[in-house]
């Protein structure tokens, strides 16, 4: 028999000795009375041959000690015995429990809870995918860095060539919002989110069908070859109710008939977070996509993440080196197209290229939660050292009687572990309440995402292991400490010969500096989002209504669309309530900006290419519904149409940028034309007819002004667009825009209808998110430190009561004593408060990107947390020193 | 926990032969209870002297634990309750090596000690 089983087998019995014991009982009296018929056999009397059996059995009590020693381990009886003396200490002192359970409940629960995100978003394998393990994610990278979408050939070719990989698929990087009509009786379209994908990502993925069946190679690739769609499990429930019989059925996307061949099986939504309504073979990109025909010839067009399935025994590594290899090759056979192009692959995450501003801002909290984490087990951690240094009398008597120091050690330790599972398991339910809170705090987004925020086993099982390990973290100390107890001392109960517990002063010295780090973290965001509510944005974000639609949906092409956009502005002008209306590419404040390449006569950018510039294609009256003032010249007409001279609006920043000191009015931009080989000469002159006042596009980026051009729609036609309507009173229109727009045309769906100011807001999550969840755990920061520094002040007290009493027995002024007292714990909020602030400084420099250009070390955030903490520091103190103070002299020195 | 100086048996043994004994008993008497154990081991003594009855339970313990015997309850032919051990295949392996070691660390004592004697 194995050791293993041995154990187990041992284990078991531990875990049922009851049981164990009370069948050797059995077994014993049975042996008893055995002997019992025995002596009686030979002529005693009953009586003497009881008591001759008993002789003869050497004493029941000790072969069961002896069964018992062979039957289990001591170590494992001697933790039982640990865990039950724990658990009768921890309820004699409920309010040491019930503080250290509730600091570790939230610093364990906040760190579960943006575990489950970073698990949601980073981790978690795919939800029916096969093998996840051997999918890799490919993108494209420019000059050797980032990880962008590849174009349709230049993927042909990576998929042709590649050795290493079993299969290679493509799907569309965003979700096409599309209009989804002729389903069945419903007269109107809705917007549905659709990826377009090659026929063979689905068995690459190793995806099944819930019904029907999925796109296999046999759909062909070329262009056309199969108007068929497969819808997404959560759709089918969602729209069709999870009717079978919708397999076969036509139904019609962005105006073109589409057969629904299949379902794919519950939970599978591709492998990132959006969430998907349904797939669509890329070859019928022509049908569904606005750049039509050239997306699936374009070189240059860059709209696709790839993937692929490693051939067994491949690593990732390997098809790493195989992609950068084949991206030279393509680099070096269209030098035009692929100039500085190149290819990367990197194991297969919900976000591929594992980049971006995602991952940034969930590290940022998990560095938040690691400090709360942190000041919690260094609070608990004082809090037990000074518990030891109160019960050095209890352990220096066991240690006396014979009690080893291990043990002693790892009974300390059972404490500290049982605090933690205690302070685990309710972190576990704060983490539960955490989420959910979070998941309905989060706005809508513009787009519908598919992330599972469970407390899946994995977060439970590391929730439970930063439990193990910061109950080990925070318990060895003060248990190594305490067992240190001197036999001759520890009975006397001498206290001025315990240790000065210097450890205890780092602690609260961290758990200063860390609440410090976060309280100004917090500070930061907050006084940065207050800067971006008071600080001019440009236009007026108030009581304007927004509708983005995609004309491209129903068909609409460059010269029909110019057309409907128009006709629809004057429509929803004459809408009640609507002060003025315009349409324009994008609005300032989102996620979302579009940059172009532009180049300047006579001005050369220091690379010597083009300037990139914000983008924005607007219709006429734009500037006047955001009410952006125009500091010069006009704003576009309907006379600046096609046919006519190309004009532009330049922002004031890029006025000055390009034309410093002169008139910008009248100048001319050259944009580049943009053919199947990316950014040719500059051909098209642009002239500047204005110029408008800057606003801010991007709270996310950086929130500053940049240089901003804006174009006519009339002439730089694009389908994507967002109706913008400034109301009288501030009351939505979304379904008067709804009813206008189907009466207008069936195939034109609203994508997304929010406010100016909720789509602003949205903008700004990051930045609230940040402030709210520093600032709450700074604030829980902020007290369990203000707890430390009484704990550490208040002990001082108690262990100098004669030492004070004598004091003032020879004449100590009050004043004297405060001082005395006062003075060990300001200098801890003294040297906590310096060291956290110098940290703060190193870590705001960091985030300073989010912070729109306040200081990354604001004199304002700066100043108001170290008077926050000198003022928390003094609150610590009054307690003890008050007690310092009305210390009786004649009580004080009869204390021992 | 008491020291093993206190439980030691009246029947000398040497340690570790009890595991021994146990099981050959068993494979020549077939299934015993440990009261038949210990009277047998009492009965082929030199000397007939008693065996203090309640230091076979930690072998019997051991013993069922590495699965070399297995007990079940029985009734005896005094139609008492009683549990009967019986030695498994894994224990008659082990018994083989045990008296294969035991012979060989005897005659080695023995070899040492008539030599010394010389």
């Amino acid at each position: 028999m194995g050791h293993l089983t041995r154990f187990f087998r041992r284990l078991l019995n531990v875990i049922r000795s009851g049981r164990d014991e009370a069948s050797l009982d059995r077994e014993l009296a049975s042996h008893l009375l055995l002997l019992e018929d025995e002596y009686r056999h030979r002529g005693l009397t009953a009586d003497e041959a009881r008591r001759s059996a008993r002789l003869a059995l050497g004493g029941v009590e000790q072969a069961k000690e002896l069964h018992r020693d062979a039957g289990s381990f001591v170590w494992f009886d001697d933790m039982r015995r640990d865990l039950r003396r724990a658990g009768r200490l921890l309820r004699r002192s409920p309010v040491f429990t019930l503080t250290a359970t509730l600091s570790l409940a939230i610093g364990i629960g906040a760190t579960t809870t943006i575990s489950t995100v970073v698990n949601a978003l980073l981790f978690q394998p795919p939800a029916g995918v096969v093998e996840s393990r051997r999918l890799v994610d490919i993108g494209s990278s420019r000059m050797r860095s980032g990880f962008g979408p590849s174009s349709y050939p230049n993927y042909f070719d990576a998929r042709q060539r590649s050795t290493t990989l079993d299969g290679v698929y493509a799907y569309s990087r965003f979700p096409r919002a599309m209009s989804l009509g002729g389903v069945g009786s419903d007269v109107g379209s809705e917007s549905v989110f659709a990826s377009l994908v090659t026929v063979n990502y689905f068995t690459v993925l190793g995806v099944v069908p819930a019904a029907g069946r999925l796109l296999s190679t046999a759909d062909g690739e070329q262009p056309w070859a199969s108007p068929i769609a497969v819808l997404s499990h959560r759709f089918w429930a969602r729209r069709f109710n999870k009717d079978p019989t919708i397999v076969g059925r036509t139904v019609t996307l962005n105006g073109h008939p589409f057969i629904v061949v299949g379902v794919a099986s519950e939970g599978f939504h591709g492998t990132g977070v959006r969430a998907l309504d349904l797939w669509v073979p890329m070859n019928m990109a022509a049908a569904v996509t606005s750049p039509g025909t050239t997306a699936l010839t374009d070189r240059a067009a860059g709209w696709l993440l790839i993937g692929g399935r490693l051939k067994p025994g491949i690593s990732v590594s390997q098809a790493a080196a195989e992609m950068d290899v084949i991206g030279r090759t393509l680099e070096g056979e269209y030098p035009e197209q692929n100039r500085g192009v190149g290819f990367r692959a990197m194991a297969l995450s919900p976000v591929p290229g594992n980049g971006g501003p995602i991952v940034a801002f969930v590290t940022l909290l998990t560095a938040i939660v690691s400090c709360v984490l942190i000041v919690a087990c260094a609070n608990v951690a004082g809090m037990l050292l000074a518990r030891a240094a109160a019960r050095r009398q209890e352990m220096a008597l066991r240690l006396a009687i014979g009690a080893g120091r291990a043990r002693l050690v790892r009974q300390l330790l059972t404490e500290t572990v049982l605090l933690f599972v205690l302070g685990g398991t309710a972190g576990l339910l704060v983490a539960r309440v955490m989420t959910s809170l979070l998941v309905s705090r989060l706005p809508t987004l513009p787009f519908p995402v598919d992330l599972s925020l469970s407390l899946d086993a994995r977060v439970i099982a590391f929730a439970a292991a930063v439990s193990l390990v910061a109950a080990l973290a925070s318990g060895l100390a003060p248990a190594l400490h305490a067992s240190k107890a001197n036999v001759l001392p520890g009975l006397r109960n001498d206290a001025g010969l315990v240790g000065r517990l210097r450890l205890r002063h780092v602690f609260v010295i961290s758990q200063v500096a860390l609440s410090i780090v976060l309280i100004v973290g917090s500070g930061l965001f907050m006084r940065a989002l207050q800067r971006a509510a008071s600080i001019d944005p440009g236009f007026d974000s108030h009581d304007v209504e927004l509708a983005s639609v995609d004309l491209a949906q129903a068909g609409y092409t460059t010269t029909t669309g110019p057309r409907f956009a128009r006709a629809l502005i004057d429509r929803v002008r004459a809408l009640p309530g609507v002060q003025s209306a315009t349409i324009a590419n994008t609005l300032p404040g989102g996620f979302e900006v579009r940059r172009e390449s532009l180049g300047v006569p006579g001005v050369r950018p220091p690379d010597g290419g083009f300037f990139i510039v914000d983008w924005n294609v607007v219709a006429p009256g734009y500037f006047a519904t955001l009410r952006t003032p125009l500091a010069a010249g006009r704003d576009f007409t309907i006379a600046d149409r096609d046919g006519t001279q190309l004009v532009a609006i330049v922002s004031e920043s890029a006025a000055h940028h390009f034309w410093p000191g002169q008139d910008a009015v009248g100048k001319y931009l050259l944009q580049p034309t943009w053919g199947p080989h990316g950014p040719t000469d500059p051909t098209r002159p642009l002239l500047v007819i204005g110029v408008a006042r800057d606003v801010q596009f991007s709270s996310l980026v950086d929130g500053l002004a940049r240089t901003a051009v804006y174009v006519p729609l009339d002439q730089q036609y694009v389908s994507s667009l967002t109706i913008v309507a400034r109301t009288t009173s501030g009351q939505r229109i979304t379904d008067e825009l709804r009813a206008l727009l189907a009466s207008m045309s069936p195939n034109v769906p609203i994508m997304t209808a929010q406010t100016l100011q909720d789509s602003i807001a949205l903008g700004l999550t990051p930045q609230r998110v940040v402030a709210s969840v520093s600032g709450g755990l700074g604030i829980v920061g902020l007290i369990l430190a203000g707890i430390g520094i009484y704990g550490v002040t208040a002990y001082a007290v108690t262990r100098r009561t004669r030492e004070i009493g004598i004091r003032i027995a020879l004449g100590a002024r009050r004043a004297d004593i405060i001082r005395m007292v006062m003075r060990e714990g300001l200098s801890l909020t003294l040297i906590g408060s310096a060291v956290g602030l110098m940290l703060a400084a190193a870590v705001s420099r960091v985030v300073a990107a989010f912070l729109f250009g306040i200081s990354p070390i604001d004199p304002v955030t700066f100043t108001a947390t170290t008077a926050l903490f000198a003022a928390i520091g003094l609150a610590a103190c009054y307690v003890p020193v008050r007690r310092a103070t009305h210390i009786d002299p004649t009580e004080a020195l009869r204390y021992e | 926990m008491s020291s093993s100086g206190e439980s030691a048996p009246r029947v000398d043994l040497l340690p570790g032969t009890l595991d021994l004994i146990v099981l050959r008993t068993l494979t020549t008497m077939g299934p015993q209870h440990a009261y038949g154990i210990a009277a047998r081991i009492e009965q082929i003594a030199e000397r007939p002297s008693r065996l203090n009855q309640g230091t076979l339970y930690p072998a019997l313990v051991r013993l069922e634990q590495r699965g070399w015997i297995k007990g079940t309850w029985r009734m005896t032919e005094s139609n008492r309750e009683a549990r009967y051990y019986a030695i498994t295949k894994a224990g008659t392996r082990a018994l083989a090596e045990q008296i294969d070691r035991w012979q060989r660390s005897a005659r080695l004592v023995n070899r040492l000690l008539t030599s010394e004697a010389e």
